[in-house]
């Protein structure tokens, strides 16, 4: 970026970008700013402290329902509560940075005209911010709850190369699906007034229940179990608890082995991809018609 | 119009008839907001709900007695209360700061307390709409009846409990006038930590005596282990008898009433000093 106000600087003209690199730069612009957005409001210590406190919560939560009903009997099913509590505020995060940066650039900050008008992929910019929601929100959670369970809840967690080179493989799948169901709650925020402030919150609500993030999905009703395997977010859960946990943890599908469920996330993950950005611009294109995409609602 | 209509005075209406008119005022557009604008029922109550319903999957999981399913559908009724005090009370002045209101209050001649009420009042009455609704879905979805034992003593741990909690709700609301955008972070953190400590999802005195008691200076707690005493008089763990609860409960509110008044003249005199109160980011 410097180098191209540099060259303009001269009178130069600027080498033409490919729209990949175009892309990827403005994906690293959304997410420096998102990043600035979630992380300067204050110190480190008080940063980090602030983002643990609700994901441990919530697994402690899990933790205390499991005593509550096992009286201090531990089981292997302490293990699915922590692996889920953990990776779960990456989806949080993700899906909340992405539409409340849409929200307060057009409600608070007033940046949609210049930034939707900008020469650059609306889209792309999206996807940043929402990563940086997740490394916000996510990243450092995830350690955290894992670490409490191993040291304090003695869950034994299958911790080595081959088992992290999973998780990340999986990871990279689960967070392309946090990202195309952000894309599509901004679709939905586009045309929402106030109420857009609570959806994040409410459809992280909903997909807790839906992919199974804290109970096996066996559990569920029949029609519930397959409308839930239709989300990535579902697979990647589930690849990752089997690559984490022990055999003898509970599944949410039992009858699929390591590759059909990896098959699956992979599956899931290109076709949700697909139908989410498709619905996003549908959403787009109507907001864009009936004069929606800077329309303030906080009055 | 008349010269005389032009140079005469209104008579100015004495301060509780000022007071009454600005809780009316500010609780209007949230009692006539329920009905007007329905898409919050699907964010704020089916949404939502199903969150609540993940827990009760949790329950049936570990296959836990039927009262645990009760345990959770009370939990996110209190969940709606809960969320309407730290999003509609405790950030609601960083909001309207934030939107370029709170000037507009701040210059109403009634004072900042008025207004406060007639949210809560007003919030009061969309908690409860939605907290009856999680209720009744929750209810109907699992086959789950509740039948108090004492509704006099339900109904004044319901009062006392709502009280006290939006006392909490205006002194919150005081400290978030002088913050900025940590008070958005505020709210998150008051999220699962809470849920956790008051025991939201299971009985309280599983957390052990000595946190409960701790957890007990936010009513929730209390309140939720009394109602649970009430709905299963029998089979729960109870932390104190229903009366000591309640009669805590009172106390409480009692304290965070005056707690909220204090508090927020001394923001709002603190805030204008510093000129933070039109600094919305």
């Amino acid at each position: 970026m410097a180098t191209d106000m540099k060259v303009l600087a001269t009178g130069t003209s600027v080498a033409p970008r490919s729209r990949l690199r175009t892309f990827v730069d403005t994906a690293r612009g959304g997410f420096w700013l998102g990043w600035k957005i979630e992380s300067n409001w204050t110190d480190a210590f008080r940063f980090l402290t602030y983002q643990i406190a609700r994901p441990v919560g919530g697994a402690l939560i899990l933790v205390f329902m499991y005593y509550a009903v096992a009286r201090g009997n531990r089981g292997p099913v302490l293990g699915f509560f922590v692996v889920g509590t953990a990776f779960w505020p990456l989806v949080l995060g993700g899906v909340q940075a992405t539409v409340r940066g849409v929200l307060e650039d057009r409600e608070a900050f007033r940046m949609i005209r210049p930034i939707y008008t900008s020469p650059i992929s609306y889209r792309a910019y999206l996807l940043g911010r929402s990563l940086a929601g997740q490394a916000a929100w996510g990243s450092a959670a995830v350690f955290v709850t894992l670490a409490v369970g191993v040291i304090f809840l003695h869950i034994h967690l299958t911790i080595t190369a081959a088992s992290v080179a999973l998780v990340l493989a999986a990871t990279v799948f689960g967070v392309a699906g946090i990202l195309a169901i952000g894309l599509l709650c901004v679709g939905a925020a586009f045309s929402t007034t106030h109420d857009a402030w609570q959806m994040p919150e409410a459809i992280g609500a909903a997909l807790f229940l839906i992919c199974g993030a804290i109970f096996p999905l066996t559990v569920l009703p029949a029609a519930l179990r397959g409308f839930g395997a239709a989300f990535p977010l579902t697979w990647w859960l589930e690849a990752v608890r089997r690559v984490l946990l022990p055999s003898n943890a509970p599944r949410s599908f039992p009858s699929f082995g390591m590759p059909a469920v990896f098959g699956m996330l992979v599956l899931t993950t290109i076709g949700g991809a697909f139908v989410c950005a498709g619905l996003f611009s549908l959403a787009e294109r109507r907001a864009r018609r009936l004069g929606k995409l800077d329309r303030e609602t906080a009055f | 119009m008349s010269a005389r209509t032009l140079t005469e005075v209104p008579p100015r209406p004495g301060p509780y008839v000022r007071l009454l008119r600005a809780v009316h005022g500010r609780a209007y557009p949230r009692v006539i907001g329920v009905g007007r604008d329905k898409t919050w029922t699907f964010y704020e109550i089916l949404l939502p709900l199903l969150g609540t319903f993940a827990f009760v999957y949790v329950y049936r999981a570990l296959h836990a007695p039927e009262r645990f399913v009760g345990y959770v559908i009370m939990g996110g009724a209190t969940t709606a209360v809960w969320l309407n005090v730290m999003f509609m009370m405790a950030s609601q002045l960083w909001w309207e700061k934030k939107d370029g209101n709170l000037e507009l209050h701040m210059m109403a001649p009634c004072g900042l307390l008025p207004i406060l009420l007639g949210m809560s009042a007003g919030g009061i009455f969309m908690a409860t709409v939605r907290a009856t609704s999680v209720v009744v879905l929750g209810s109907l979805v699992f086959h789950v009846s509740f039948a108090p034992t004492q509704i006099p003593a339900f109904i004044l741990v319901f009062v006392v409990a709502l009280v006290g909690l939006y006392a909490l709700g205006v002194a919150l609301s005081s400290l978030f006038l002088v913050w900025g955008r940590e008070a958005w972070h505020t709210t998150q953190i008051f999220m699962e930590p809470v849920y956790l400590v008051s025991g939201f999802y299971f009985p309280v005195r599983v957390l052990g005596l000595a946190t409960s008691a701790v957890a007990s200076l936010i009513p929730l707690t209390l309140s939720l282990d009394a109602i649970r005493q009430l709905l299963y008089p029998h089979e729960h763990p109870k932390l104190l008898g229903v009366w000591t609860e309640i009669g805590i409960l009172a106390v409480l509110a009692v304290v965070l009433v005056w707690a909220a008044r204090t508090l927020l003249m001394r923001m709002e005199r603190r805030a204008r000093a510093d000129g933070t109160l039109a600094q919305g980011y």
